[in-house]
């Protein structure tokens, strides 16, 4: 977790009043802490389109993890207003265009993502592609990228599976492939937040790997460091 | 998440909305294998769903309640105030869990009878499988009529003797009773026949009337086995008649009582040599690893629990010979199965694999060879099913090269000692502890005399052993510290029957074949060495503790292992015993290593 302290001087002006002020008012977790002392919001996002350039946000949905277990009652969906149509990307989403009544725009998506994430670290399965889209939006709402701490349970499993030697296989680090190897069950349906669910359940798996467990039974905590270094 | 939840039993007669609501409330929760709730250590108490896993419910004494697997549930607070027992609950396959908030919980039930009345019905049904598991503390409270015989053997008061006897040698009986208009008045044993009877040198034509024991004690039918087991002992008598009603119903006997303790290894011995099928002794035997469990629990020595598995193994082996008999019909010619290596020297524990053989008598022709081909392949593959896998090294009697005449042993033996080869006096340690577990003792009886006169003065062939048992040095470093394996499946753990019960036995076979103890068992062994002089006594008190220290160790590991739900295994992390075992551990590979430098001394002197 690289610390954006320089990047959010730069910006600090720009963010001041939004909240996404008050998220980064909060303390930057310590990797030294064991990972239960912190909450987690567990992320995805659905879009139109893998490059940023071409996509918009079509859904977003999030849970919250705290203390080693997911709340389902923090579960959120929130179906982006899209500027465009949705065209190609429905036969992936299962989205489509009469489906994004009842959206939100963009911006009010964000600012319940930013009052959600305070004080949270944000969890993604492949961030690079999640946090492109929040923040291009964040861009666009605070004139600042989102510069929040995040873990990413792909480059976990990836970093894992290097330091094995296992030899790379096409489609062994999408989200299902990941959750059968920690005996998870498979989810039939693909949405934001059952995918953020998947995800976060896949978090928990990971973190009780890393840890442990003693001779009377009782788990040993992981380390933040023992999941965020990668 | 509803999906699941609307197929889970409880949850499917919810109506939509409230499931909707009882999903929103709920929690998740993943957990690793050998986690255990406990109900003090439980902060947050709740209904707890498997989503996936498997987690297995023990009482205070380690017996298993119930193994849970997906969409079965459990409230680990709650099982705990509706029993007194300490229930726990040990994840045995990583878990996820649901995790539905008492308070929650509690509104789910009040709102819903249905919802509730599963949950009324589960406890019972979890007490009835409680009490199958758990026939212990139920034991003794069973009514009397649950173990009686009900099939009577009954004479009339003013029959002969001679007629009493007949009839019981013909229902193969021990008692009968003896009955006047309808009414019992008394009961004849065969030891009132021996001592009224044939010790005065009555005649056979005396009334039954004039021997047996008059108004017998009888219990009721409703009494428990407690109280039959009281009146037993009180009164000196091994029959019991029960009566229900006044009228006579039954009777129940010594050997009834203990059969009802179906914990008890006899019983257990008993009940597979009664089984007409392979799948039916595969159904017995899945409860020994359990029953090792309360065994070590009740406080029984390793030794004495290894004894037990032994036993167990030589029944399965015996009834299957016996099951393949009465298939193939009678050997042509005697025969002998051999148990070879840990069965041979009755310090069995579970998870060992086969090594047997089968030494047959030398009118052997040539045809005979397929019956005793059909007969070791049976008896080998109905092991690997009861759960003794084949040996690795193919020491087993459906290898042609481990069926054979006694000449051919003998022969084979000869060549072993002659040209002790690395291969050979591998061999040794295994084939050398044998132990005739069914059929003509005396050829195996032959075929170890040959072993012990062929090697006990054969110095060359006692020094290959000898090198053989220093090859393996005990896993201490210097400093006393454990040498651990550095990586792979068992990092940072030791094989203790590998590094420390297989030396030792190594250099106690030595010993005894040196000095021609005819003993197998490695305590014995010790015994009489010590007996002899071969060994002076402090040294042979040191091995036997030293063994027991090791098998102490494997035996509790396995159980750990067990509670844990791991496969079980040899292997220990020495940093996980408690400091006064990891001493004791210590001490015995000290032992060994004194042990080997006396082999070396004696065995391989001028030989570096």
């Amino acid at each position: 977790m690289r610390r954006h302290r320089w990047r959010r001087w730069y910006y600090r002006a720009r963010v001041r009043g939004t909240p996404l002020a008050d998220c980064w008012a909060r303390p930057w977790p310590s990797t030294r802490q064991a990972w239960l002392d912190y909450e987690y919001l567990v992320c995805d996002a659905e879009m139109s389109a893998l490059e940023v350039a071409r996509g918009e946000l079509l859904s977003l949905g999030w849970v919250v993890v705290e203390g080693g277990q997911v709340r389902l009652d923090s579960a959120a969906h929130h179906l982006v207003a899209a500027s465009r149509s949705v065209g190609q990307s429905a036969g992936i989403h299962q989205l489509r265009d009469c489906d994004l009544h009842g959206a939100e725009p963009e911006a009010l998506v964000l600012r319940r993502l930013c009052e959600a994430a305070r004080g949270r670290i944000l969890v993604f399965h492949h961030a690079p592609l999640d946090l492109a889209y929040l923040d291009r939006a964040s861009r666009r709402l605070f004139s600042a990228p989102l510069l929040l701490p995040y873990l990413d349970t792909l480059a976990i499993e990836q970093r894992r599976r290097e330091r094995l030697d296992t030899a790379p296989q096409p489609g062994a680090l999408t989200l299902t492939a990941c959750r059968r190897r920690y005996g998870l069950p498979d989810y039939p349906a693909h949405n934001a937040l059952v995918d953020a669910v998947a995800t976060a359940e896949l978090l928990l798996a990971i973190a009780s790997h890393r840890g442990g467990v003693d001779r009377q039974g009782r788990p040993r905590p992981a380390r933040l460091g023992d999941l965020s270094r990668h | 998440m509803v999906d699941f939840l609307s197929q889970t039993p409880p949850f499917g007669e919810l109506s939509p909305e409230a499931l909707v609501a009882a999903a929103a409330a709920m929690r998740v929760s993943y957990h690793r294998q050998g986690e255990q709730f406990h109900a003090d250590s439980d902060s947050d108490s709740a209904l707890r769903i498997v989503r996936s896993g498997a987690i297995d419910l023990r009482d205070a004494n380690n017996k298993l309640l119930d193994r849970l697997g997906e969409g079965e549930s459990f409230h680990i607070g709650r099982l705990n105030t509706a029993g007194e027992d300490k229930v726990t609950a040990t994840v045995i396959e990583d878990c996820l869990l649901y995790l539905l908030p008492d308070a929650d919980y509690r509104a789910l039930r009040d709102a819903d009878r249905r919802f509730d009345r599963h949950f009324h019905g589960q406890r019972d049904r979890r007490l009835r499988r409680a009490a199958r598991y758990e026939p212990e503390p139920h034991l003794m409270t069973q009514p009397v009529s649950a173990v009686m015989c009900r099939d009577l053997l009954t004479v009339a008061a003013d029959a002969t003797v001679r007629d009493a006897a007949v009839v019981m040698s013909e229902r193969r009986v021990s008692s009968a009773f003896v009955m006047a208009g309808g009414e019992l008045c008394g009961i004849v044993t065969d030891r009132d026949l021996r001592a009224r009877v044939l010790a005065p040198a009555l005649s056979p034509d005396t009334p039954v009337r004039t021997v047996m024991t008059a108004d017998p004690l009888w219990i009721d039918a409703d009494a428990s086995l407690f109280e039959a087991t009281l009146a037993m002992t009180r009164h000196g008598c091994h029959h019991l008649p029960v009566k229900h009603d006044g009228g006579l119903v039954g009777v129940v006997t010594t050997s009834d009582l203990m059969l009802a303790r179906q914990d008890d290894p006899v019983y257990l011995v008993q009940h597979i040599s009664r089984q007409e099928t392979v799948a039916g002794m595969v159904e017995v035997l899945r409860g020994v690893p359990n029953l090792m469990v309360q065994w070590v629990g009740a406080g029984i020595r390793a030794r004495q629990v290894s004894r037990v598995l032994t036993a167990i193994s030589d029944a399965v082996v015996v009834r299957l010979l016996q099951l393949a008999e009465e298939e193939l019909g009678p050997p042509p010619v005697p025969y002998c199965w051999l148990g070879f290596g840990s069965q041979g020297r009755q310090e069995q524990l579970l998870g060992a694999d086969q090594d047997n053989g089968l030494v047959i008598d030398d009118a052997m022709a040539p045809e005979h060879a397929p019956w005793f081909e059909q007969l070791a392949t049976f008896v080998c593959d109905g092991l690997d099913a009861c759960g003794y896998p084949y040996c690795k090294g193919e020491v087993m009697a459906s290898n042609p090269q481990w069926r054979q005449p006694l000449e051919r042993w003998r022969e084979t033996v000869r060549s072993w000692t002659r040209t002790p080869t690395p291969d050979a006096v591998m061999r040794v340690s295994i084939f050398f502890d044998l132990r005739a577990i069914h059929g003509e003792a005396a050829l195996c009886r032959q075929l170890q005399q040959t072993m012990l006169e062929q090697s006990s003065r054969n110095t060359i062939f006692l020094a290959a052993l000898a090198a053989n048992a220093l090859d393996r040095p005990p896993p201490l470093g210097i400093f006393r510290r454990f040498v651990v394996d550095r990586d792979g499946q068992h990092r940072d753990s030791l094989d203790l029957k590998k590094r420390g019960v297989l030396p030792i036995t190594d250099i106690v076979r030595l010993h005894a074949l040196a000095r021609g103890v005819g003993a197998v068992n490695t305590d014995e062994r010790l015994q009489a060495l010590a007996d002899s002089g071969e060994l002076a006594l402090v040294d042979a008190r040191n091995l036997t503790d030293a063994l027991h220290c090791l098998q102490r160790l494997r035996l509790q590991n396995h159980v750990d292992q067990q509670l844990r739900g791991e496969p079980l295994s040899n292997f220990l992390n020495p940093r996980q015993l408690p400091k006064m075992a990891r001493e004791q551990l210590r001490d015995a590979f000290a032992i060994i290593h004194d042990a080997q430098g006396a082999v070396r001394l004696r065995f391989r002197q001028g030989l570096g």
